[in-house]
């Protein structure tokens, strides 16, 4: 069986400076994996390259078997990848409902739209009590609740995370690792989550890339990499 | 005082109208469309010519006005406005782009139509007459009719999923394509609209002021004025800053006539105090 989603060999330039050079990377169906490196390593990149917001110059990207890349964002989210960008990006003046809908905008059966809502409410209830209020004036943890919820409206096969744990409050941070989890589990999802926090990233995937200037310098089981002196001193500042 | 009052309002529905659709298509593509007032101008005298000339029913004449401009905008945005966008990453281009477009409708509306002011027969006849009130029924008409496409415009956007979209793209464009919105059709579909309302307006205040090619450049003045005082990119600002200009002209144009023809003279001073202090005018977020 092919991977859910493959990249290989993919370069990506920005006005002539690359960005990545040469990554191969796989996530298979059901699973989770973290992408973990420095700032600037090229994390975002392959991101932007695999929802088609960046056109790639070299290699390909796959997705169930076809060949995506060249596609543009608003095809790829048919296939069945969500994003969750960083920074969040709610839309501050959409009401909290109109957040969780526009999610679900590549979608047309409403009866379906309605129970997935039900899901992600029931997912998270704090989103629930407030429905009616205007994204932006939420705290950060119940953005970033809510910029997950919405990715899952899509009710897509991968879920893509670009630094979830940015500007969160430590206890929040704990909430969303729980919530990957789970949703990895109980929804059958696969996840790629890219992170600056690797130790959260580590324990929460299954597997893990580490990305250096460009390209791939480490890749492994997340419970090996955890362990990986190489690992601990660059990425998890000494003992953990 | 009651008659100063009910002038404000009708003014400020067909005003809050024009400010709409410069207020979309700025909060959808960040375009500052100089040529609003043209296309209002084309509004009107195709309304001129299908309801005034060719005595076909009103309700066409204005029909067929809105879908034109609608068509011409889309074309617009089509071949300008995204080729432009796309390859240039200055904003001022767009706004040179639209200045372009301004003095080639003028242009051509001059050739098409000649110099002449021009109106049309009355939709409905008859003055509603009381103690203190004068108001001709197509004024109450047309105002109803605008306070209409006013709702509707609104409703549109607040409750329908390609308004909820539009919503989205104003306020995050990229977030927007990620969540599957095809952000370069509904530019078009925003130009488009924007367009269509100024036509709509041309095509309403027709009957009542009567059109000529010159006066594209003086609602185009009009419209960012109301802009500036609502608020960019806000359709509540717009509506709003229709509404009190509206007033301001009814008002001035009572109380400072003694004075001479001073209303838009002490508008623009009050406007250039206001947005010395407010510069993001009275609601100035995108999309409230």
């Amino acid at each position: 069986m092919p991977a859910l989603l493959a990249l290989s060999d993919v370069e990506l330039y920005y006005d002539h400076i690359y960005a990545l050079k040469g990554v191969s990377l796989e996530v298979n169906q059901g699973e989770t994996v973290a992408l973990i490196g420095a700032n600037g390593a090229g994390k975002s990149s392959i991101l932007r390259a695999i929802t088609g917001l960046r056109r790639i110059k070299k290699g390909s990207v796959s997705f169930e078997g076809q060949r995506i890349d060249g596609l543009g964002p608003e095809a790829i989210v048919r296939l069945g990848i969500a994003m969750v960008p960083e920074g969040r990006r709610v839309f501050p003046y959409m009401s909290v409902r109109d957040n969780l809908m526009m999610g679900a905008f590549s979608r047309s059966d409403s009866a379906a739209i309605r129970r997935t809502l039900d899901e992600v409410l029931a997912r998270f209830p704090r989103l629930k009590e407030r429905l009616r209020q205007a994204a932006g004036t939420m705290s950060g943890g119940e953005q970033q609740m809510l910029v997950i919820g919405r990715a899952l409206m899509a009710r897509p096969k991968l879920l893509l995370l670009d630094e979830p744990s940015l500007g969160v409050a430590p206890m929040i941070v704990q909430d969303i690792a729980r919530s990957i989890i789970a949703i990895n589990r109980d929804e059958k999802v696969s996840v790629l989550l890219v992170e600056q926090n690797s130790r959260m990233a580590l324990r929460v995937s299954h597997r893990a890339y580490a990305l250096a200037t460009g390209s791939i310098a480490l890749s492994g089981l997340s419970a090996d990499l955890v362990k990986d002196e190489r690992i601990q001193r660059l990425y998890l500042g000494g003992d953990i | 005082m009651e008659q100063v009052i009910v002038n404000g309002l009708y003014l400020g529905a067909q005003y809050a109208l024009i400010a709409l659709g410069l207020t979309l298509i700025f909060a959808l593509m960040n375009v500052l469309n100089f040529a609003h007032g043209q296309m209002y101008v084309i509004g009107g005298f195709l309304v001129y010519e299908i309801y005034g000339r060719m005595h076909w029913p009103f309700v066409v004449a204005l029909f067929a006005a809105a879908a034109t401009l609608a068509v011409i905008g889309g074309l617009l945005e089509r071949f300008l406005f995204r080729t432009v966008i796309r390859r240039s990453l200055r904003e001022e281009s767009t706004m040179l782009l639209a200045a372009g477009v301004a003095y080639f409708l003028d242009a051509a509306i001059l050739l098409l139509f000649g110099e002449k002011q021009h109106g049309v027969p009355k939709i409905v006849r008859g003055v509603f007459v009381s103690d203190n009130l004068i108001i001709p029924y197509d004024r109450v008409l047309v105002a109803c009719l605008a306070i209409l496409f006013i709702v509707a415009f609104v409703l549109m956007m607040q409750f329908t999923k390609p308004g909820r979209a539009m919503r989205a793209m104003a306020q995050d464009r990229v977030a927007a394509q990620l969540m599957g919105v095809p952000v370069e059709f509904y530019s078009l579909v925003g130009f488009a609209l924007g367009a269509m309302l100024a036509g709509l307006v041309g095509g309403l205040l027709v009957t009542i002021t009567g059109v000529n090619s010159g006066i594209g450049g003086p609602i185009s003045i009009k419209a960012f004025t109301m802009v500036m005082i609502g608020g960019a990119g806000v359709v509540g600002g717009a509506i709003l800053g229709g509404f009190i200009l509206g007033m301001l002209e009814s008002v001035g144009l009572s109380v400072l006539h003694s004075y001479g023809d001073i209303t838009y003279l002490a508008i623009f001073v009050s406007l250039l105090i206001f947005l010395s202090i407010r510069p993001n005018g009275l609601m100035g977020k995108p999309w409230g």
